[in-house]
């Protein structure tokens, strides 16, 4: 991983702060603004900076723009918008969340998409469903081979560049749908006098296991707001109301047991995928990670039981 | 709806300037208490209920927080998360008085509603207490979260904008709560 971002430049005794190679542009001078963070990724996370150029000044426009205003933070922009316009953006919002857990960055080693500006631009909704048709299959059997092959590398886990844009600003739709589709469906299959207290149940069981999931890494030092950390587990949420719809549909349990438990480590994989990284102490990210876990394995086996 | 068109005053939706938000607003605010309200009436069916009135519930946060609020009243807010520290904070903005007017038709129905209904969902949560209804607290309980969320961020929009307007080189108010929050803002205006 190294080794591919060593710098290009074969004579290494030229001071590179007074000589400014000939095809740098502009993203490779300093810049004084951000002095900083503009040596931070040489030496921190190196491969995921050099294999794209233009990925810091990137991920810096968030910032600076909020001085300048040119994105969605900008409020002239937002006030006076047509309603379309409101809805198209929260959707696109949405739709980029769901992407992250479909595709779990963590699996895929983030290379499938360049997270610019989580979908919130136009042009990507297209050749997102372009890459949805194109890499459905091939991804999914990437997934199956990624699954065996790539082990928990903690270094990846405590990137702290993890967290992809669009997840920045969070939603409620994606938790609220899927813990209500969850306890629905889970509902269908119970007795008609005990359909109630099990919605009731499976609903509040899910917000309890949100809030606690959140709670642990909150306590462990983790730097991601309470209302984000919910809005991540409740979208990786999906996979888990694919269970429970096989449940409703009462497949045979031979079945069921495997598929049960590709989902749930789908689950497992987007939540940490998202999660992993939010500034957990180094040596506790086991710890952070296992109550989402057992929350994952506990809805499971509802589902699996029901 | 209706009979708060026979009060006398401003409060009718012909004198509103934005009729369809307006009325589409109100629909949805009370739509949500009706269902809760005389769903049993109709069906059974506990969980559709649950599920109808959630639903209502989640479209009226959204209606009013992006929409209404805006066509309205000129006001929105939204919450922001810092990404290195988690920090999250509330971000207000407000239409210039210049280039837009504020309907007071408009306004008074806004506030009306904005404000009658975390009080009406605070007495249905009283009544499902005494009678021992608990079955139906969770959905009370989200209700509450939700209209008090916007009420209490509405009305402190309105006090930034006011404020801002004051001070009158406004184009925008802007305001960050909390020392966290000015403090991130410093470290962020200080790069």
């Amino acid at each position: 991983m190294a080794s591919t971002s060593n710098h290009q430049y074969p004579s290494p005794e030229i001071e590179d702060d007074l000589i400014d190679p000939d095809d740098a542009d502009l993203n490779d001078f300093d810049d004084p603004l951000a002095r900083n963070e503009s040596r931070q990724p040489l030496t921190g996370n190196i491969g995921t900076s050099s294999s794209s150029a233009g990925g810091r000044p990137l991920n810096e426009q968030s910032w600076t723009s909020r001085i300048g205003g040119e994105d969605r933070s900008a409020p002239v922009n937002t006030i006076d918008e047509t309603v379309w316009e409101t809805l198209r953006r929260d959707l696109l919002a949405v739709w980029s969340k769901m992407r992250e857990v479909l595709y779990p960055k963590y699996l895929f080693g983030g290379t499938m998409f360049d997270y610019q500006s989580g979908g919130s631009e136009g042009g990507g909704f297209r050749s997102v469903y372009a890459n949805l048709r194109g890499a459905g299959i091939s991804g999914a059997r990437e997934e199956l081979a990624g699954l065996a092959g790539r082990v928990m590398d903690p270094e990846a886990l405590l990137n702290q560049s993890n967290m992809s844009p669009g997840l920045r600003d969070w939603d409620m739709w994606g938790p609220l749908i899927f813990c209500l589709l969850l306890s629905l469906l889970l509902s269908f299959r119970a007795k008609d006098d005990q359909k109630d207290v099990v919605f009731s149940g499976v609903f509040a069981m899910v917000w309890i296991g949100e809030a606690v999931v959140t709670l642990q890494i909150k306590l462990l030092g983790g730097n991601i707001s309470f209302a984000q950390s919910v809005c991540i587990i409740g979208y990786t949420l999906f996979p888990l109301v694919i269970a429970a719809l096989l449940s409703a549909l009462s497949i045979p349990v031979v079945v069921r047991i495997p598929v049960y438990i590709v989902l749930i480590a789908w689950s497992l994989a987007a939540g940490v995928s998202i999660l992993g990284g939010s500034g957990v102490v180094k040596n506790r990210v086991g710890i952070a990670v296992y109550p989402l876990f057992v929350f994952y394995l506990g809805l499971g086996c509802l589902c699996f039981i029901s | 709806m209706e009979q708060q068109q026979n009060t006398p005053g401003s409060l009718s939706w012909r004198l509103s300037s934005h009729p369809i938000t307006l009325l589409c607003f109100l629909a949805f605010r009370i739509s949500s208490l009706l269902v809760y309200l005389f769903g049993m009436l109709f069906t059974e069916n506990l969980v559709m209920i649950f599920i109808i009135t959630i639903l209502l519930l989640a479209a009226d946060f959204y209606y009013l927080k992006n929409i209404a609020g805006r066509r309205l009243v000129g006001l929105r807010w939204w919450n922001e998360v810092d990404p290195q520290s988690g920090d999250s904070h509330w971000v207000f903005e407000s239409s210039d008085p210049a280039t837009k007017t504020i309907n007071a038709t408009d306004s008074r129905f806004f506030w009306l509603a904005m404000y009658a209904q975390p009080v009406l969902w605070i007495a249905l949560a009283i009544l499902a207490l005494v009678r021992l209804k608990f079955i139906w607290l969770p959905l009370v309980a989200i209700a509450l979260v939700l209209t008090v969320t916007n009420t209490l961020a509405f009305s402190r929009c309105d006090k930034f904008s006011q404020a801002s307007n004051m001070a009158g080189s406004a184009l925008y108010g802007r305001s960050l709560a909390g020392s966290i929050a000015s403090n991130m803002a410093g470290r962020l205006f200080g790069r």
